[in-house]
């Protein structure tokens, strides 16, 4: 009835009119507010705080392990925006997606304000001095190891990390890192003497690529990012040749001149192959290795990687005619029972291609080893969860892991640290690994932190960082990790520790003690912090460690590639991405909100599959797909994608929290739970790339959300831009 | 049949907003006074001792002394409280009159004095103290209380600020529109500009 006797054109104009007047209304001065908001001035204000304009102040990024040096603009006394800090060598004043969106850690909503004790499912505010009596307490009670759960450390904290547990005395450190290249670390050891030697990608003319990602997620981003600009451009201006050898295409793979696809777990195979090919082209190599490689002709590497022949010339001949290449395994490599072997294998083209020492290059030792890098392995949760299944642990501290998050179902690691009488969070969020404490204690995020470290990959020289706080606490509740740590060390060596007010007064003291050796014995001790805080990195002396030089020792036997599996046909690949890499920092939406640069979908998991393979399954995108190992299962949404070898499915790590926060409970499904208990055999390390799966259609169809394709591609259907043919166009007309 | 009952319904709802209308509207957008309410300050802070007239007991303070930021910043701040003490520390003969000690009990704690905001335009209105004060007094020599005085009045005759001017949009405009000389030397004029997003970004 209202429909028929009120008709649109009637309403329209009544609304025409009605919305001039309250516009109109709107128009006086009603808008301009007298006296409602206060404007605080400052107590004190230094001479450069000027309000409206910012400051920039020096400060360590903390949101992956490279240790980038960033600078934040502070206005207000309000942390706004992060830029690279010139003075570091690792990025030179670039940042990367994942590092602007620190600001995203530290303004999240979802952070921890207050010390929680648990009481039943519920978690009860405590006062600090409370938790750390409590801590205390529990220490002292029954027999056991008290295990300190950690990531990589390094810097001051490792020192009083490691104080800690020496005065603990029945104390164990396990450092644990989700993803990590501990696998390429270990034969690296072996192959060059040291874990991580210098890659100077600047300097090679070639380089071939066993699944490195160094462009995404790969060890330190940023900073290969800019040797990969220098690659592609010298000096001379001649461009290298990049060739990428992995099974799923990922932003490093996108960015090389040949992307081949080979069948996963031949990487070490097709090295060898490579070497055997170059020998017979004429390259000199050694008599064992020769004998290594001769079985591996050309022919049988192509038909076991799935590489063709032709290819596999083209690259030999690429290899002979320019030189220096380097040769990098990456993590696609390493993910096997035999990624010790693969890894080997690649390391051992690098040395008969002769870039050690040309393209790969010795780091400097640091002088002072207390602040030395611990980097962490999944062997290292491995060791963990065994004490913890045994109950020996009494007491667990976690800080800068999530391991009920990351660790497979297999390891049964939630029903185990439920033997663990007393369990100890410091936390930023309540993630997985916190809603099972005992304790939480919330820490200060990096942007309101006091902090050294030393990252694992330094480019040039030695550095040490330095984390400063870049405004006030946005919670009086949460309190520094340095801080935590010295509080619990004046409870066991009180008289050592009793001089440091906070952990500020004793990272200065240490800092300004050891200005001698750094060569600014000259200067007062003012002089020294003042400088070394501006600019957020102090150089260390570094004495220059030589590689191993011997080509090829011990023994190298690669397994044959993969048999068949009926029941799990595919293998399935978890991808590391540059936004979100284990998923601890999946709270902060502008990482949820960027595309995946390969497939550009947002807010969710995928499975990345061959368009072949889905064919073959009769799959489309968008289909909701139940991906199956002997494991586990998720579901999520397929995406048809080219890059990816057939054999092969792809999910990104990171996704399907089911704590955390607001941004990443529930969004997507959580790939690490459904790996496969195998492991590399030389390391002990969790194979990633091991587990086999089926896929089945689940049922649901959805649109997927993504910025490509049909979707994106005719502008939601609105065909906002028209295309036409350009002598159809009449410009003229249209002005 | 009920199509001209339903209108008028509509219709009523349009008066209405009109009478809203009516009732926020000013004499007109160009006057030259328009006082804003009283603004209750914790400290009631007399302009007119600091930079009034000395003839009438003024100190003849330059604005810019204490607003400092005015000139080399969007916004004008308020002075940090360490500019009080500054010199209020060594003016003994009013140390103990009951504002002065307030403002030393505010001192003592280091608390920043709550002021409250008395010229507060709209969040989506972007206006820049330093380039007026860099083009009235820098550019064009005119006295610091008279440019300032454009949009503050004249505040060396009060206590606590009020506001003396609309502030809004149409006042902003009626000034722009007007020539003003480009520097004190020249004879060439030029207005301010007009485009949207000068003010509004």
């Amino acid at each position: 009835m209202i429909e028929n006797s009120f008709n649109r054109r009637d309403f329209m104009r009544v609304l025409g009119w009605g919305g001039a007047t309250v516009a109109l209304s709107g128009c006086g001065n009603t808008s301009v507010e007298d006296g409602k908001e206060f404007v605080t001035s400052y107590v004190e204000a230094a001479d450069y705080v000027i309000p409206s304009i910012g400051t920039y102040f020096n400060t360590t990024c903390a949101q992956c392990d490279a240790g980038c040096g960033i600078m934040g603009r502070v206005r207000e006394g309000r942390v706004l925006k992060l830029e690279g800090n010139p003075t570091s060598s690792i990025n030179k004043g670039k940042t990367c997606g994942l590092g602007q969106a620190g600001v995203q850690a530290h303004y999240n909503p979802d952070r921890v304000r207050e010390p929680l004790l648990r009481n039943g499912s519920k978690g009860e505010t405590i006062t600090w001095e409370k938790a750390l009596e409590l801590i205390k307490d529990k220490i002292g009670v029954g027999a056991g190891e008290v295990a300190f759960l950690t990531g990589g450390v390094s810097g001051h904290t490792k020192v009083l990390l490691k104080n800690y547990l020496d005065a603990l005395g029945s104390g164990h450190h396990y450092a644990y890192e989700a993803v990590s290249p501990a696998i390429i670390r270990a034969a690296n050891k072996k192959a060059y003497g040291v874990e991580m030697p210098r890659l100077r990608l600047d300097k090679a003319k070639v380089i071939v690529s066993f699944g490195a990602d160094f462009l995404g997620a790969w060890v330190s981003p940023v900073h290969f990012a800019q040797q990969y600009a220098r690659f592609r451009k010298n000096a001379k201006g001649e461009r290298g040749v990049l060739v990428q050898i992995e099974s799923k295409m990922t932003l490093t793979g996108a960015n090389a001149d040949r992307w081949l696809a080979v069948r996963p777990g031949t990487e070490g195979i097709f090295a060898l192959g490579l070497i055997n090919g170059l020998a017979a082209a004429g390259l000199s190599v050694p008599k064992d290795v020769l004998d290594l490689v001769r079985s591996y002709t050309i022919s049988r590497v192509s038909k076991d990687t799935g590489v063709s022949t032709e290819h596999m010339d083209k690259l030999i001949a690429l290899l002979r005619a320019r030189s220096p290449s380097l040769v990098i395994a990456g993590s696609a490599a390493e993910g096997y029972a035999h990624g010790s072997q693969n890894a080997a294998a690649i390391n051992l083209l690098n040395k008969v291609l002769g870039n050690v020492g040309k393209t790969v290059e010795p780091p400097s030792a640091i002088s002072f080893p207390q602040i030395t890098p611990t980097t962490g392995s999944r062997s290292a949760l491995q060791a963990l969860n065994d004490s913890m299944a045994q109950g020996k642990v009494k007491v667990l501290f976690s800080y800068g892991a999530n391991p009920v998050f990351t660790a497979p179902i297999t390891m049964k690691l939630k029903e185990n640290m439920k033997k663990v009488p007393f369990k100890v969070a410091f936390a930023h969020y309540m993630d997985e690994t916190a809603v099972e404490a005992d304790l939480v204690l919330p820490l200060n995020s990096a942007m309101e932190d006091w902090s050294t470290s030393v990252p694992e990959y330094v480019a040039e020289g030695a550095q040490l960082n330095i984390q400063q706080p870049l405004m006030e606490k946005l919670y009086p509740g949460t309190l520094g990790m340095g801080d935590i740590l010295l509080a619990l060390l004046k409870q066991r060596r009180p008289d050592e520790y009793k001089g440091y007010e906070d952990f500020y007064s004793y990272l200065r003291g240490a800092m300004v003690s050891i200005k001698g050796t750094l060569g600014k014995a000259s200067e007062s001790d003012d002089t020294f912090w003042d400088g070394a805080l501006s600019h957020g990195v102090v150089k260390l002396k570094d004495t220059p460690i030589s590689l191993a030089n011997k080509v090829f020792s011990g023994n190298l036997a690669l397994p044959a590639p993969f048999a068949e599996d009926g029941g799990y046909p595919l293998h399935l690949i978890p991808a590391v991405s540059a936004s979100l890499r284990d998923g601890r920092n999946a709270n902060e939406p502008w990482l949820q909100e960027s595309p995946d640069p390969l497939t550009t979908i947002v807010w969710d998991s995928w499975v990345e599959v061959h368009p072949k393979t889905a064919a073959k399954l009769g799959i489309v995108e968008g289909d909701i797909v139940e991906v199956a190992s002997k494991s586990g299962a998720i579901k999520a949404q397929v995406y048809v994608f080219p890059g990816i070898h057939p054999d092969v499915i792809s999910v990104p790590l990171g996704y399907g929290h089911e704590a955390m926060g607001r941004y990443a409970k529930g969004v997507g499904a959580n790939v690490f739970r459904m790996l496969d208990p195998i492991f590399d055999k030389e390391t002990g390390e969790l194979a990633m790339h091991e587990t086999r799966v089926k896929i089945t259609k689940a049922g649901q169809r959805v649109i997927i959300v993504k910025d490509e394709g049909p979707a994106g591609g005719n502008q939601m259907g609105r065909k906002i831009a028209v295309r036409m043919s350009s002598e159809k166009a009449n410009i003229s007309k249209e002005v | 049949m009920y199509h001209f009952l339903r209108l008028s319904v509509l219709f009523i709802g349009l008066f209405a907003a009109s009478c809203g209308y009516a009732v926020n509207a000013t004499p007109s957008l160009t006057t030259s006074d328009d006082l804003g309410p009283k603004v209750e300050q914790p400290i009631e802070f007399p302009h007119d001792r600091h930079a009034g007239d000395a003839a009438k007991g003024g100190m003849q303070i330059n604005c810019m002394y204490c607003h400092t930021y005015a000139r080399r910043s969007a916004v004008a701040g308020i002075p940090p409280l360490q500019k009080c003490i500054g010199c209020h520390q060594s003016i003994e003969s009013v140390r103990e009159t009951p504002r002065i000690k307030k403002l030393f009990e505010y001192w003592e704690a280091k608390k920043a004095v709550p002021w409250k905001k008395v010229h507060d335009l709209p969040d989506f209105v972007r206006f820049n103290h330093e380039r007026h004060i860099q083009r009235f007094i820098f550019k064009q020599g005119k006295p610091v209380q008279e440019a300032c005085g454009y949009c503050h009045g004249d505040v060396k005759t009060m206590t606590v600020a009020r506001r003396q001017k609309p502030l809004s949009m149409g006042w902003c405009v009626s000034c722009h529109q007007k020539d003003h000389p480009v520097d004190a030397a020249s004879t060439k004029t030029t207005h301010g500009p007009n485009d949207c997003w000068q003010c509004h970004k």
